[in-house]
Order: structure tokens, then sequence, then C-alpha cells
């Protein structure tokens, strides 16, 4: 159990998947611009890499590795989660139709989503086992929305703040970005200490 | 299945990573399949039938982001004027109306007409422009070469910017081809004297070609053919039709009766009328015309 909250928390804070790894950010720099398309831009992240977890650990460990294969797991996994996508955006375009269409771009482009793909690929290299990259998943998912809403909170201050014309637009979100990135860099350490 | 037999005798190492991605593939083809059918969408078939009676030029003259905007906001009975499409004309505004089942619009046909007559013999140069050749460059620079601040500058941003090559450039000073023109208004937002007006396509429409807000006498020191605001036309309307923006006469086209009573007084033939200009209309030879005769007599 306390294995599993330390593997949770830590892709929460400590190995943020947008602040920390880096992965993500163009839905995180395109969706956070309000809170309810980020919302849904979360839930969505957070049900396909779930899924996406459910479905490539089983390929990778009973069908590519007793065969050798693991030099596929990425065409593979791509595949996967392409396909995914794919229904998952079916499925949104019928049932939720406005988030749909405030999603709008982003929803397909989670098919190249290298948040999604490394989440299921570090579950590999990690030689977690399968509720382990379930719950890694999930943290992975928190951790991206948690993400999001901090940095839907900064942009709806920075967008009424005086910035200089140069830096208006995209080049300021990058640096509010990047403050709020170093800011996880305080929770180095933390969760090995909180559980210790 | 011969093959694969071959081939899994062949190379057995590439024959399973081959088999694995072609079953998963079609395996999650079936999967993307069944459920876009079980989450099937009803088309809306208006949409795509008022799509295809509309040009297709997006251009944006009605408003909408495009053609689709437009067709998106007809097809779901958001916006109630068919008439909207100034490239499809009086025709796509018919059919339009007639297959939503609305009232036929009244359409007006429209053309845009450059608001200077001041040709390279009726303005002067006030320096020589070598910059970019470009409207918006030279408007930059002290307001344009021309004697004329707020007359046409003639280098054809709005020429350039015409989706149908309906403008051209001739002595100076942009022409718009009533022809080819659909008063899409592209050309009015290009142009940065703002000179482009999108008035009734009508052989006697009767328009004031001219825009400069100069006391008179400073206007005829720089345009022959500009309004010095005189107000001759002003007081033999009956109408009410013309108004005097300070310095400057302008018709009100819904107003207008073309009685042609305000062609007759102006002095400066600021004022043309069936969007001809002076020379047009009274069948006399240009002035271009004339050098060339000039030239080749002598």
């Amino acid at each position: 159990m306390k294995e599993m909250l330390i593997i949770l928390f830590s892709a929460i804070l400590v190995d943020n998947f947008v602040l920390s790894k880096f992965l993500g950010i163009c839905p995180f720099l395109g969706v956070s611009t309000n809170l309810k398309s980020a919302m849904g831009m979360s839930l969505a992240v957070i049900s396909v890499i779930e899924i996406a977890t459910a479905l490539t650990w089983p390929i990778f460990y009973f069908l590519l590795e007793p065969n050798n294969l693991s030099y596929m797991q990425t065409v593979i996994f791509i595949l996967v989660i392409a396909a995914l996508v794919q229904i998952i955006e079916t499925i949104l375009k019928k049932s939720i139709p406005s988030l749909y269409r405030a999603l709008g771009v982003y929803l397909p482009l989670i098919t190249t989503n290298c948040a999604v793909l490394g989440v299921t690929v570090l579950n590999i290299t990690k030689s977690y086992n399968f509720l382990q990259s379930m719950v890694n998943s999930l943290g992975a998912g928190v951790g991206f929305m948690l993400a999001m809403f901090l940095f839907a909170g900064v942009r709806s201050k920075v967008d009424h703040a005086d910035v200089p014309k140069a830096l208006k637009g995209l080049p300021i979100t990058l640096i509010s970005a990047s403050l709020v990135s170093l800011s996880f860099f305080g929770f180095k350490g933390l969760i090995e200490k909180l559980f210790a | 299945m011969n093959m694969l037999y071959a081939l899994t005798a062949a190379a057995p190492s590439v024959a399973l990573p081959i088999i694995i991605i072609t079953v998963l593939s079609l395996a999650l083809g079936i999967a993307i399949v069944i459920i876009a059918k079980m989450f099937a969408l009803p088309v809306d078939q208006r949409f795509d039938d008022v799509r295809a009676i509309l040009p297709g030029a997006n251009c944006g003259a009605c408003g909408y982001s495009g053609c689709d905007g437009y067709a998106h906001a007809l097809a779901d009975n958001q916006e109630p004027n068919a008439g909207k499409c100034p490239v499809g004309g009086p025709d796509v505004a018919q059919d339009l109306a007639s297959y939503l089942g609305m009232e036929p619009p009244s359409f007006t046909i429209e053309v845009a007409q450059v608001m200077c007559q001041g040709t390279v013999e009726h303005t002067k140069k006030r320096f020589e422009y070598s910059g970019t050749l470009t409207c918006t460059a030279a408007h930059g620079l002290f307001s344009g070469p021309n004697s004329c601040t707020y007359g046409c500058i003639g280098f054809g941003d709005c020429a350039v910017a015409c989706p149908y090559g309906a403008i051209s450039v001739e002595n100076g000073i942009a022409y718009v081809d009533r022809d080819r023109c659909t008063a899409c208004g592209i050309c009015v937002k290009t142009c940065p004297k703002s000179l482009i007006y999108i008035i009734p396509k009508r052989l006697n429409t009767y328009a004031v070609k001219c825009r400069n807000k100069w006391p008179g006498a400073q206007t005829r020191k720089n345009c022959s053919i500009g309004c010095i605001g005189c107000k001759k036309c002003y007081n033999v309307c009956e109408f009410g039709a013309i108004t005097m923006d300070g310095p400057l006469a302008v018709i009100d086209q819904t107003k207008c009766t073309q009685c042609g009573k305000c062609l007759v007084v102006c002095p400066t033939h600021a004022i043309a009328k069936g969007l001809m200009s002076y020379e047009e209309i009274h069948g006399l030879p240009t002035k271009a015309q004339e050098q060339v005769q000039a030239k080749t007599a002598g």
C-alpha cells in the first residue's frame, strides 16, 4: 500500500509529467486558457492514459516480450493509443458535444501526445507490475490535471497583467510555464521523506 | 496463405511481428468501426445542400468566417437572411431562400468603387517615392507621394488582394472592373486610404468620387477633379440625398433618386455617373487617349 502511495504521489508531484518531464506541453499550453476546457482535456487525458496502460501492459508482457519483440513496443503502443483516441473522440462527439467542441483540435492531438506514450513506455522501463502501472498512470494523469489547473489559474492572472508588447501572447505564456515548472522542483525528495 | 507459409519458413523472425501488427490493427480497426456505428451521429443533410448552393469563394463578405460558417448559420436557422452572399448574387439568394423555405430576400446588386479620380493628369507628385511598392508602405511615408494625401496611391494593394482579379491600376489610380467585381469587400479593408466603397451597381448610380477633406482652395491646388465643397450639389438636390461632411459632399445611395441634377452643377466633375468617369459619360476621349493622339499626329 505504502509503495502504491509513493508511486502515485511521485507521479503527481515529483515526476510531474508536464512540469518536470516536459511531456505533453502542446495541450498544456493550448487548452489551459480557461478552466472548463482544461478540466475536460485533463479528464480525456486521464481516461486515455488509463485505458492505454490497461491495454499496452498486457500486450507487452504477453505478446511482445515472450516473442522477443520488445523493440516493437513504440510502434504497437502508438497504434493502440491512436485507435483509442479515435474511439474516445467518436463517443465524446455523440455523448458530450459541448466538450467535444471545447477540446477541438487538442483531442486528436492526444494521439501523438508524448505524455500518453511516455507513461506507457515508462511503465515498461521501470518494470512495474500491472497494478503499479495503473497507479503510475493515474498519477501521471492527475499530475497533468494539476498542472493544467495551476497553469490555467496563472494564465487568467497573466491575461490581465500589463505585459511588455514584445512578450505578449505565447512568450509570456512560456515564461510563466517555466516559473510554474520551477516551483515543482521544490517537491524533489519530499515523497521519500514523507513515507519513510 | 502460401506466401505466408513461405515467409514463415524463410524468415520466422520477420513473420511473427508482421502477423502481430496485422492482427492488432485489424482488431483495433474493427473496434473503431463498431464504436462508430454505435455512436453514429445523424448527418445534417441541410448543411451539405446549403454548402453546395453557396459559391465557395470563402471571401467572408457575408460576415461569417467563410461559406461553411454561413452555411452552418443558415442550416441551423440562426441566420434569417438568405441574401448575404454578394458573390452568388440574386440567383444564389433565390436558391437559398427557396431551399430553406424563407422569404425571397430583397437583393441589391452592389459593386466596389474607388472614390478617387485623381489620375496622373489631375494630380502632381510631391516627391519621388522609391520605397516598397505597396500602398500601405507608401502611405506610411508622409501619406504617400501624391499631391492629394487623401487620394489613391496607385500601387495596387487592392488589386493584389482582390480574389477575382477585378481591380487594375491605370494612370496612377485603381479601377474596379464592374463585371468581375462581386462586392465581397476585401479591397475595402485593404485600402490604407479607405477609398473603396460598396455602392449599388446601377448604370445611373451617382457618386462623389472624392474623399478629400481639405478646404476648396487647397483641393484645387493639388487636384483638378477633387470635390471643393462648393455645396452646389447640396443645394440643388431635392431629396436630401447629399450631405456635407465638412468640405466634402457625400451622396446617400438609399435616398438618391438618380435625377442627375448634381452631376450637371458640379464644377469640378468630382461627381461621376453610372460608375463611369466624366469623359466616358460625355463621350469625350480621355486625356490619356488625347496624349496618344497628339503623339501620333506630331
